[in-house]
């Protein structure tokens, strides 16, 4: 039964964006001390009309270890969150995780990612960096291919990750997307891989401090990842994905082949990077 | 302008900057902390060295950890954390001690290229001390801003750029505590 019907990821950030940008000047800012605290499983109200909005009536289960969230209680900078999904099951023809959902409850755009994946990555787990507002819950809701939806949160505490100042060294380069192999690759087992997109990921929120205007959004809005002729993942991504968007995930090459990301962003540019994947003679 | 002369009106600058310091309100940590106050040298092209050797030599004769604070005599957040750490003293002091509280007296003039960290006979500006420490505070120098050190200078957790997220007793107690 699902007599509410889910909004589109794009329509609540597109929603969540047209708010955002009325308050602003309320969001550059530092936080301060003293800010509410919570329990790392605690709700929130904007976690209850999320849930609402993306999953309907359907029951999101908590704690069943089937997918673990790993994140700092403070990082560095609130603008570069370093974030690790763990599945703790494999990817299977019969139990997979199909789907995953992440989110920044406190973020003007709460929708950071949603990634459609297959049973080609061979292990669902996912490393990323985020841009946290302000204090908040950072929640990854996993679904699996049975239907369940399971959550993991955790409550981080950072400051004035949307008003960091932006680092624009690289604009000559946005779009290069290049794939890194962080460590041997094996022959029909899970592989990690890395792949980055140089892109300023610009929020909206972050003052030119020549013209002191706000720099206009401009981020990757998609990010499809395929080895050989096989779909890996695609990602609908939103702002509250860290400048230089990069995500650590796993493949299972089953022959030589190459690791290919099509990539597009929220001014209809399209990029594309590759990587031949060298087999070990094992 | 030659720039022999642009070195020295820069250095001249600075060092003004922190002979002004002292008429800052109340600037530096509370008297109460006992912290061992490091004030700059300043170099002649300008950058100002903090010399950490003395605060880690105590801190291995007195087995303890280093908390280090780097505030400026000119920054409302750094005025407003230190007026936060006197006016909890009483509660906060007693989980300080197994720390050598090391207080580096700065201003904001003094930006991430111009301010140097020396360790013995190392020397580093701040990007590259922080990046030797594995510290991913590299890209903007935030003023104030705490490290955890141990005595051989190894950082006991990843500490946030400012202190706005430890200005609560029970949250200053978390960093104490090393909670991540």
């Amino acid at each position: 039964m699902n007599p509410t019907k889910p909004l589109t990821r794009r329509a609540l950030a597109r929603a969540a964006l047209a708010g955002a940008v009325a308050m602003s000047s309320a969001q550059a800012r530092a936080a301060i001390g003293g800010l509410p605290s919570a329990a790392h499983g605690d709700s929130s109200p904007e976690w209850e009309n999320l849930r609402a909005k993306l999953f309907g009536q359907r029951s999101v289960t908590i704690g069943a270890g089937k997918v673990q969230l790993i994140v700092p209680l403070r990082a560095a900078y609130g603008a570069s969150v370093p974030v690790k999904i763990v599945s703790l099951l494999a990817q299977t023809a019969a139990l997979s995780v199909k789907r995953m959902t992440l989110l920044v409850d406190k973020n003007p755009s709460p929708v950071a990612a949603v990634i459609d994946l297959t049973t080609e990555v061979g292990q669902a787990d996912f490393e990323t960096r985020l841009r946290v507002d302000e204090y908040s819950h950072i929640r990854i809701v996993s679904e699996l291919s049975n239907g369940e939806l399971h959550m993991d949160s955790r409550y981080v505490k950072v400051s004035g990750g949307c008003s960091a100042p932006p680092n624009r060294d690289q604009l000559h380069n946005l779009g290069k997307t290049v794939f890194r192999l962080p460590s041997e690759v094996r022959l029909n087992q899970p592989t990690p891989a890395d792949v980055q997109v140089v892109h300023p990921n610009d929020t909206g929120f972050e003052l030119n401090n020549v013209t002191v205007m706000f720099i206009p959004p401009h981020f990757v809005r998609s990010l499809k990842v395929s080895y050989g002729e096989r779909r890996l993942f695609d990602a609908e991504l939103d702002f509250s994905i860290s400048e230089n968007p990069a995500f650590r995930f796993n493949f299972v090459p089953h022959g030589a082949g190459e690791l290919r990301a099509e990539v597009e962003d929220s001014k209809d540019g399209h990029f594309s990077g590759a990587l031949a994947v060298p087999l070990a003679a094992s | 302008m030659t720039t022999r002369t642009r070195r020295g009106a820069s250095a001249l600058l600075l060092a003004l900057a922190l002979l002004l310091a002292p008429a800052a309100a109340h600037a530096g940590l509370p008297a109460a902390y006992g912290a061992l106050v490091v004030e700059p040298a300043m170099a002649a092209d300008g950058h100002a060295e903090f010399d950490l050797s003395p605060a880690l030599a105590r801190a291995r004769r007195d087995g303890k950890w280093l908390y280090v604070y780097l505030g400026a005599s000119d920054c409302p957040y750094c005025r407003k954390y230190e007026a936060f750490l006197a006016q909890n003293a009483a509660e906060l002091l007693p989980h300080f001690s197994k720390y050598l509280i090391v207080d580096l007296r700065s201003a904001l003039a003094i930006g991430a290229k111009a301010l140097y960290l020396k360790v013995g006979a190392s020397s580093l500006p701040y990007a590259e001390f922080q990046a030797r420490l594995g510290d991913e505070r590299t890209r903007m120098l935030v003023y104030p801003s705490v490290w955890l050190l141990d005595a051989a200078m190894k950082p006991l957790m990843q500490m946030p750029a400012g202190t706005g997220t430890f200005q609560t007793v029970d949250e200053q107690l978390e960093i104490l505590r090393l909670e991540q």
